[in-house]
């Protein structure tokens, strides 16, 4: 058969503008599992963009025994973390900072001596991991006189631990829905192909090749998957300029939040390919059926 | 240009089709093929379009045994075959011109060539008028006009008609034989199925006739027709 792109493409735009309905349910198919699968990986870009701008403001407080020589501690965890910045929080300093953060209701300080709040050393490490985070905290608990570390841990591990759940369902959401989607679409172009079993046997009647008969439907399966493509990107793109401001708004951390972090280019471009292949593999699918019977 | 051996067709569960059918037409003849509803002249024509396949015996066209042949070879064989049905079988959101340009796009003909060639097939058939038009606003008589130069255009060596005139009056009949015997005398083998005892008695050509899927009579009498003990 020989290569005639406009030809085809020219047949295939004929099949769609001759049955619009099933075009756009195809179409629409892809543009619901891609938009979800968009939204989902998305969401995951932005929880990880999140988790490093934590790491980006992670201070690491180590909380001394009462009666710890605080100048000897501060001396020790500073050889526990080499390079970072140590600060000294005497117990009267982070009374005073307490009672500063709570305002107008200081006064439930009053008669709290500074005997109550431990002495504490302040490690400043900008730009660590959690799992740096965890073996510093590590290391600093082995510092003598130091009585317990704080580094946010369990928020953030149970913050982590949801990423790390979210990516793997992630993975397997795109798996499930690439798959229904190329066999929903494979079933909707079926009823394409179908409507036109004439036109194909007519095809047939005068010679046509295969390759001749099925090239406009997987065209066509092309065409509508890169069709859904751009619709979700569209809606993706529209979510972010909805959704981050507000983000912003509640949680001052998001305001890192880049489209570059939620929508990356190779994630669009990755919704543009999964489009294709999906739209072509519901053709091929149903083209391949429907020769093989007639 | 077709010869069978012994043909037979089966269908599960039904009585045969064809049975031990022999029968040889020569290149450029013009043969009518008829017997009764259920005779099995369409089954033999899908034989010999390669629609399907015989149960047994040989089938060679164009020299070729077609049992051989692959089935990815199949569509250029029929490219030297051209099919008028009953019903027409145009696409009825093609205009006429598209529905005659098919056989001319499958062969990747250049566009300017075929645009050229349908307007003189139109012209040919009266139907130049009618080239924009849709198939559904044409009269049955036009339709089948239009069908025969869809099966002439690609100017094949064999030209199968099943009951080409069984849905028209019997002006639009002469019109249509008219077609095929233009055709034949341009050099194309013709094959019509008909039961239509009256294009036999008019159209004094060879008479193969077929009763429950034998072939019970080959000549030129129309005499010989099923249904007439000789």
């Amino acid at each position: 058969m020989r290569l005639r792109p406009i030809y085809f493409t020219r047949q295939a735009l004929d099949g769609m503008r001759r049955g619009p309905y099933v075009a756009l349910v195809g179409m629409g198919t892809i543009f619901v599992a891609l938009f979800a699968t968009g939204l989902l990986a998305g969401a995951l870009g932005g929880a990880e963009r999140l988790l490093q701008a934590w790491a980006g403001e992670v201070r690491i407080s180590a909380y001394l025994a009462p009666g710890t020589d605080l100048g000897a501690a501060q001396k020790a965890v500073a050889a526990a973390a080499p390079g970072r910045e140590v600060r000294v929080v005497p117990a009267v300093a982070a009374l005073r900072q307490l009672s500063e953060e709570l305002g107008d209701q200081a006064h439930v300080l009053d008669g709290v001596g500074p005997g109550v709040v431990p002495d504490a050393v302040d490690v400043l490490a900008p730009g660590i991991s959690l799992e740096g985070a965890r073996a510093l905290a590590e290391r600093l608990r082995a510092v003598p006189g130091v009585a317990e570390v704080d580094y946010g841990n369990a928020w953030l591990e149970k913050l982590e631990a949801l990423v790390a759940r979210a990516r793997v369902a992630a993975i397997v959401l795109f798996a499930v829905l690439a798959l229904a989607t190329a066999v929903l679409v494979g079933n909707t172009l079926r009823l394409a192909v179908f409507a036109r079993r004439e036109e194909i046997e007519i095809l047939k009647l005068v010679g046509a090749t295969d390759g001749f008969v099925s090239t406009p439907f997987l065209i066509e399966g092309l065409l509508q998957g890169l069709g859904g493509a751009a619709l979700s990107i569209a809606a993706l793109l529209g979510a972010h300029a909805v959704l981050v401001p507000r983000l912003r708004e509640s949680v001052p951390l998001a305001a890192a939040l880049r489209l570059g972090d939620t929508l990356p280019s190779a994630l669009l471009l990755g919704l543009l390919a999964g489009g294709a292949a999906v739209g072509l593999l519901g053709s091929a699918l149903a083209v391949v059926r429907t020769l093989r019977r007639s | 240009m077709i010869q069978l051996f012994h043909v037979s067709k089966e269908y599960p569960g039904d009585a045969p089709a064809l049975q031990d059918v022999t029968l040889s037409i020569e290149k450029g003849e013009f043969v009518f093929l008829t017997g009764a509803s259920g005779a099995g002249k369409s089954t033999l024509l899908k034989l010999i379009f390669c629609e399907e396949a015989a149960t047994s015996g040989q089938l060679l066209l164009f020299g070729r045994n077609v049992a051989k042949i692959a089935p990815r070879s199949i569509p250029y064989l029929r490219r030297n075959i051209g099919v008028v049905f009953q019903d027409f079988k145009l696409l009825p959101r093609r205009t006429v011109a598209e529905n005659v340009a098919l056989p001319l796009e499958v062969q990747a003909m250049p566009v300017r060539d075929i645009r050229r060639k349908v307007k003189l097939l139109l012209r040919s058939v009266g139907l130049e008028h009618r080239a924009g038009k849709f198939p559904p606003s044409l009269s049955g008589g036009e339709q089948q006009r239009v069908a025969v130069v869809r099966a002439l255009a690609a100017d094949p060596a064999l030209l199968l008609a099943d009951e080409p005139t069984g849905n028209l009056d019997p002006e639009r009949t002469i019109e249509v034989m008219e077609l095929l015997t233009a055709a034949n005398a341009r050099g194309t083998t013709v094959l019509v199925a008909t039961h239509d005892r009256s294009i036999l008695e008019r159209y004094k050509r060879r008479v193969v006739t077929l009763e429950r899927g034998r072939l019970v009579s080959d000549g030129d009498s129309i005499r010989r027709v099923a249904g007439d003990r000789p």
